[in-house]
């Protein structure tokens, strides 16, 4: 006897046959059916190996909590493993191969795990492969790994594109059961905006398995129904094939859509899935409920499956699971279930019926065994028979399939996601959902609802409520008659005594009762110990079978209510979500936003080799001809700047413009230093302190009008700048007229700096920028040769004689040619980052190597600048606490290695003579290192321990990372014109 | 010696404007908008809202409390410059090569938008005049409502390359093109 398609049940579409092939072999199906399905059409009932002890296993569901039918579907970069083939969509062309066995699904030599298994129990790892501890990482865990398993990824990039979309609505409708299709539409009539989204790919949830029918049609035709109104909505959105995943903060609900996962060739111009986040100001859950799996010896053969999943097989898909079934029942789905099989003409050999008695309708011609249970089971890859046992009598019951109906568990995973723990219900003996609020509720079976007319009548009427509270008008609506319904109740059985097998709690992960049992009894009691203990519930389904009988089990074995067990934690996801949806379109070279500077293109053309720099694409060298590396380039470019003259693009920096007759005032408490008689026409250098007395970041400022600056920032902190501006003027001074906007975008920025740079500069510009007109630290709107507005400030962080000019963005590619075109005669050349480092290093200029949270401004040889006269100013009080006015503290100071071919690295620390390293040691370390082609050996700039008092001193620069020890000599940080003549030429 | 400089739009390398037919859903760059941003000082951001409002050739764009873009695709900075300077207490500031215009138009471009932001840009939340500064693909944009199924998006020129490729990206199955709209 085997599982067999019906002549004629079901809704999959029998015009369309599909062919799919299940480790190798070629198998048909149909539309509609799910992979599990058609493999159950074709008699293939084995469909997976479990995880520790190999057990061949079916399928024990027709839907998303399946833990055992987990197969790879695909190849090469495509390959998915553990795609649970109860939900997977059949196409034509589908290729599934069966997980976790070798050499074959049938002939699997890991099942010799099983033989262990006395020695396999829970916790098995922790106590066997203690020692030698050495051995656990090399031996035992790879071991453990390899022989126990899901399946394995495919190692190939994923060639398929991934998206992430935004939904907003008034109603989300999670479910599209007899209670969501009554919400969305009771909603949707209404006017509301609604989404309905479902985890299946075909809308109408248990409507499609269930053989009553509603409003004088099959279940599954009002469904069909329903559905057809609620497309006609222009204000509903219908969602198949969307698992509503997680619960997040604001109502924000996550859901992952499988666009293309059912298309033999997926479209280039389509993502493989999609990830929703649906913004909603209200939601329904009506997720529906599980049927629970009974816990009884021999539990796990294949062919043993819930009753809800067999109706669904027969129902929804056509298919018989066995020729000869049993049914192994606490309540009326079992009864249900051999009613509906005897009505597709299969063999309903007997009902086995934990309860004494009951008032269910027993289908003509089935035999019932009152007060029963099953014991045990016989067959290996498939069931033969069962045992049944009442009062102590045992008989053998021949049989190809088994249904097990263990009562219902509302589906509340959502719910729970954010703390609120569900609640135990004695009434119907199940964990109900929590109140989270009035913006977030349960109805149907979601809700402990039983009957399909509850569940319509529920969903209608919570959803019009919800929607009156938003506020549309909304009207009594007709709840459509049921017919043929059965009453779902059952009383609880946890643990049926006598097993003869191991009865499977968990069936992914083979926890069975015998592992919780000594999870008692050594010590793992709470609830979330006994999980981790025993990994019940830590298999992919994450225990949406087996959690209920496992706390069911575990109150019994305490002598407790589930009420006093509670839940274990429940967080998203609600089913397994790729990492390929997660990150959507951030992959590669899309994985953060890029920003490019106004003169990109114009390095570009002269050679430059970019680097990243936070998000930032900067040009960090300019190759030529013949150079071998990038210290050439560098190398070349500096001595270049020092001798004639460069160009830099200095565009990234962070420019914002301050308006207002509160504008002096304001700059001069935010900068450390004076700001208020700043005359028009000048620049400044500032520092910026945090409230700590850190230096927070430097810049220049200058002066256009009587109430109009322009900032600049460093590049890394332009928005974090703008960000304290804001922040300082809308709280500390509300009272000061300033206003800020950043023009960081505009402006095209380029510093032209070396001996010949006013030669070249004024070939562009028509002012006059003589010394006298335009002299160190001038700032003002200039005119380009040929009419151009541009702004010019005489400021060099090289050292040189140097101009920042700045042109609107749009101009800047022009403006830069210009400018190497007029310097061409005299020795002009581009420079990069690397460069633009190295001069301000020999100069002795800080960026935020040195200025890194920890420096005060007298830290970097800077406390002149501490305009301590001033009233107040950002950082001026926390300035004079004792830690940062201490004599010890490391201090800004030069080093040259005292051997001119030695070289050390930034990152290194300084130790005295002859000490040993460690850090009572320590002295210091090295913040900005580079080579000095000015100078011809390496320099750089350190913090040491009162480090201007040591100048002369020879120190060792330790690097344990390179493992080398450097002999430096302590200087001034001012390698290069330290009398700043070059500057003011 | 004058300078003859030639202006360049920072999406030029991404266009090319050979032989592009503009599907339903298209993306016209705009070559030359005038944008302004406009500062409001204490105690006057009513009355240059107010001011904004009565100028005529101009979009006015809400970015933050007292402050705006002013945003024209018909007069040229200058005119514009000229039009905002007399504005009592209000600071204007060109941006107009600070920000590139990128105008998104079809049936699809809702859908297309909110693989973008993260706002509701449904006409009963977000009707035509409405516009806000918000994310869109990771960039801090302003983005407008100029018609039923026309938006435009104001995008820093730094990012423009990055926030062009993405859009262009998530129009891919509703066959968005682009092209500047003056060729």
């Amino acid at each position: 006897m085997t599982s067999y398609r019906l002549a004629s049940a079901g809704s999959v579409n029998r015009g369309q046959p599909l062919t799919f092939t299940f480790d190798g072999k070629s198998y048909k199906g149909f539309e509609g059916d799910s992979l599990a399905s058609a493999l159950l059409a074709n008699d293939q009932m084995l469909m997976g190996r479990s995880f520790k002890y190999h057990r061949p296993r079916g399928p024990v569901t027709a839907g998303s909590s399946e833990p055992n039918a987990l197969m790879t579907i695909g190849s090469g970069a495509r390959a998915e493993p553990n795609v649970r083939a109860t939900v997977a969509e059949l196409y034509d062309g589908l290729a599934a191969v069966s997980q976790n066995r070798w050499p074959s699904l049938a002939f699997d030599v890991g099942a010799v795990n099983g033989l262990l298994s006395p020695m396999l129990g829970a916790g098995f790892y922790y106590k066997t492969f203690m020692w030698p501890a050495a051995l656990w990482e090399k031996l035992y865990e790879p071991v453990i790994r390899r022989a126990a398993g899901l399946g394995k990824l495919a190692m190939q990039a994923d060639p398929d594109r991934y998206e992430k979309s935004w939904a907003h609505c008034d109603l989300l409708v999670i479910g599209s059961g007899p209670a969501g299709l009554m919400a969305a539409l009771a909603a949707g009539r209404a006017g509301a905006r609604v989404i309905l989204a479902d985890e299946g790919f075909r809308l109408g949830g248990s409507l499609l398995s269930e053989s009553a029918s509603v409003g004088g049609v099959s279940a599954a035709d009002f469904a069909s129904a329903m559905i057809e109104e609620l497309e006609a909505l222009p204000n509903v959105t219908l969602m198949p094939r969307a698992t509503v995943f997680g619960w997040y903060d604001d109502m924000v609900f996550g859901a992952v859509e499988r666009v293309q996962k059912h298309v033999g060739t997926p479209s280039p111009d389509l993502p493989m899935e999609r990830l929703w986040r649906i913004a909603a100001r209200r939601a329904i859950l009506a997720t529906g409920s599980e049927e629970r799996p009974l816990v009884f010896g021999g539990n796990d053969k294949p062919g043993v499956m819930t009753a809800s999943a067999m109706r669904t097989y027969a129902n929804r898909y056509g298919v018989a699971a066995g020729g000869k079934v049993a049914i192994f029942t606490n309540g009326g789905s079992g009864y249900r279930t051999a009613a509906d099989l005897v009505a597709a003409g299969v063999d309903v050999t007997a009902i086995i019926d934990a309860r004494v008695q009951s008032a269910d309708a027993v289908p003509g011609g089935v035999r019932v065994i009152r007060n029963g249970g099953v014991v045990g089971t016989k067959g290996r890859k498939r069931l033969e028979a069962l045992i049944a046992e009442r009062s102590g009598f045992q008989e053998q019951i021949t049989c190809d399939a088994l249904a097990m109906a263990g009562g219902w568990s509302p589906i509340v995973h959502l719910m729970c996601q954010r703390g609120a723990k569900p609640v135990w219900s004695d009434e119907a003996q199940a964990f109900l959902a929590p109140d989270v609020g009035s913006a977030f509720i349960a109805v149907g079976s979601a809700a402990g609802a039983d009957t399909i007319s509850t569940c319509l009548k529920e969903g209608a009427t919570k959803a019009m409520m919800l929607a009156r509270d938003l506020g549309f008008a909304a009207y009594e609506m007709n709840i459509p008659e049921v017919e043929g319904e059965y009453d779902p109740a059952f009383a609880p059985v946890w643990y049926v005594p006598g097993a003869r097998d191991k009865a499977f709690v968990d069936f992914q992960n083979d926890v069975a009762v015998s592992d919780l049992g000594l999870a008692q009894r050594e010590g793992f009691r709470h609830i979330e110990h006994t999980k981790r203990y025993t990994t019940a519930g830590m298999a992919t389904d994450q225990g949406k079978l087996g959690n209920v009988a496992t706390i069911g089990i575990v109150a019994g074995m305490r002598g407790v209510s589930p009420a006093e067990i509670g839940t274990t934690t429940f967080r998203p996801f609600y089913t397994p979500v790729s990492f390929g949806a997660l990150a959507g379109t951030s992959r590669g070279e899309h994985a953060a936003p890029v920003r490019t500077s106004p003169l990109h293109d114009w390095a570009k053309k002269n050679g430059a080799t970019f680097v990243e720099a936070g998000v930032w694409h900067r040009s960090a060298w300019f190759s030529r001809e013949g150079e071998k590396g990038w210290r050439d380039s560098v190398d070349r470019e500096v001595q270049n700047v020092r001798r004639n003259a460069g160009l830099c693009d200095v565009s990234t920096l962070g420019k914002i413009e301050i308006f207002g007759k509160g504008a002096a005032e304001f700059l001069n408490r935010i900068y450390c230093n004076n700001f208020l008689k700043l005359p028009v026409g000048k620049a400044r250098y500032g520092l910026m302190l945090r409230e700590d007395g850190m230096i927070f970041d430097d810049g220049t400022t200058s002066r256009f009008s009587e109430h109009h600056y322009v900032m600049t920032t460093t590049t890394a902190y332009a928005a974090e700048v703008m960000a304290h501006l804001e922040f300082a003027s809308q709280t500390f001074w509300p009272d000061l007229d300033v206003r800020f906007v950043s023009v960081s975008d505009q402006w095209a920025q380029m510093s032209l700096a070396g001996p010949r740079a006013r030669t070249i500069m004024s070939r562009v510009v028509e002012d006059d920028i003589s010394d006298a007109a335009f002299p160190y630290l001038a700032a003002k709107t200039v005119t380009l040769r040929g009419g151009l507005k541009a702004r010019l400030f005489r400021i060099s962080f090289s050292g040189e004689l140097a101009y920042e000019l700045a042109v609107p963005a749009g101009y800047g590619e022009a403006v830069a040619d210009a400018i190497m075109e007029a310097g061409r005669d005299e020795g002009i050349c581009a420079y990069g980052v690397e460069a633009l480092n190295v001069l301000r290093i020999e100069k002795g200029f800080i960026t935020h190597s040195e200025i890194d949270g920890r420096t005060t401004p007298d830290d970097l040889g800077l406390g002149r600048m501490m305009a301590l006269q001033k009233p107040d100013f950002i950082g001026k009080r926390m300035s004079t606490r004792f830690g940062l006015t201490a004599a010890d503290r490391l201090q800004l100071v030069g080093l040259r290695p005292l051997e001119k071919l030695e070289e050390f690295s930034a990152g290194a620390h300084l130790l005295k003579e002859d000490a040993t390293p460690s850090m009572a040691n320590d002295q210091g370390w090295v913040s900005s290192t580079c080579h000095s082609p000015t100078l011809g050996h390496t320099i750089g700039l350190a913090m040491l321990r009162s480090g201007r008092e040591r100048y002369g001193e020879t120190i060792v620069v330790w690097d344990g990372l390179h493992g080398r020890e450097v002999l430096a000599q302590v200087c001034p940080p001012v390698f290069v014109d330290p009398e700043n003549r070059k500057l003011q030429g | 010696m004058s300078l003859t400089l030639f202006h360049r739009h920072v999406l030029e390398d991404y266009l090319s404007d050979f032989g592009t037919k503009a599907n339903p859903n298209h993306l016209a760059v705009i070559r030359r908008p005038a944008i302004f941003s406009v500062l409001a000082h204490r105690g006057h951001d009513a009355s240059v809202e107010n001011e904004l409002k009565s100028v005529e050739g101009i979009d006015v764009r809400d970015c933050a409390p007292g402050e705006w873009l002013v945003v024209s695709t018909s007069a040229g900075a200058a005119a514009i410059e000229n039009l905002l300077a007399d504005i009592a207490g209000a600071s204007i500031v060109d941006q107009s090569d600070g920000r590139a215009l990128l105008r998104v138009h079809g049936p699809n471009v809702r859908k297309i938008l909110a693989k973008c932001v993260a706002v509701d840009l449904h006409p009963d939340s977000f009707p035509i005049g409405t516009s806000a500064n918000m994310l869109c693909c990771h960039v801090a944009v302003n983005l407008a409502r100029t018609g039923a199924d026309t938006f435009e998006i104001a995008v820093p020129r730094s990012f423009c390359g990055s926030v062009f490729e993405e859009v262009m990206e998530m129009g891919r199955e509703f066959a968005l093109t682009a092209a500047f709209a003056d060729s």
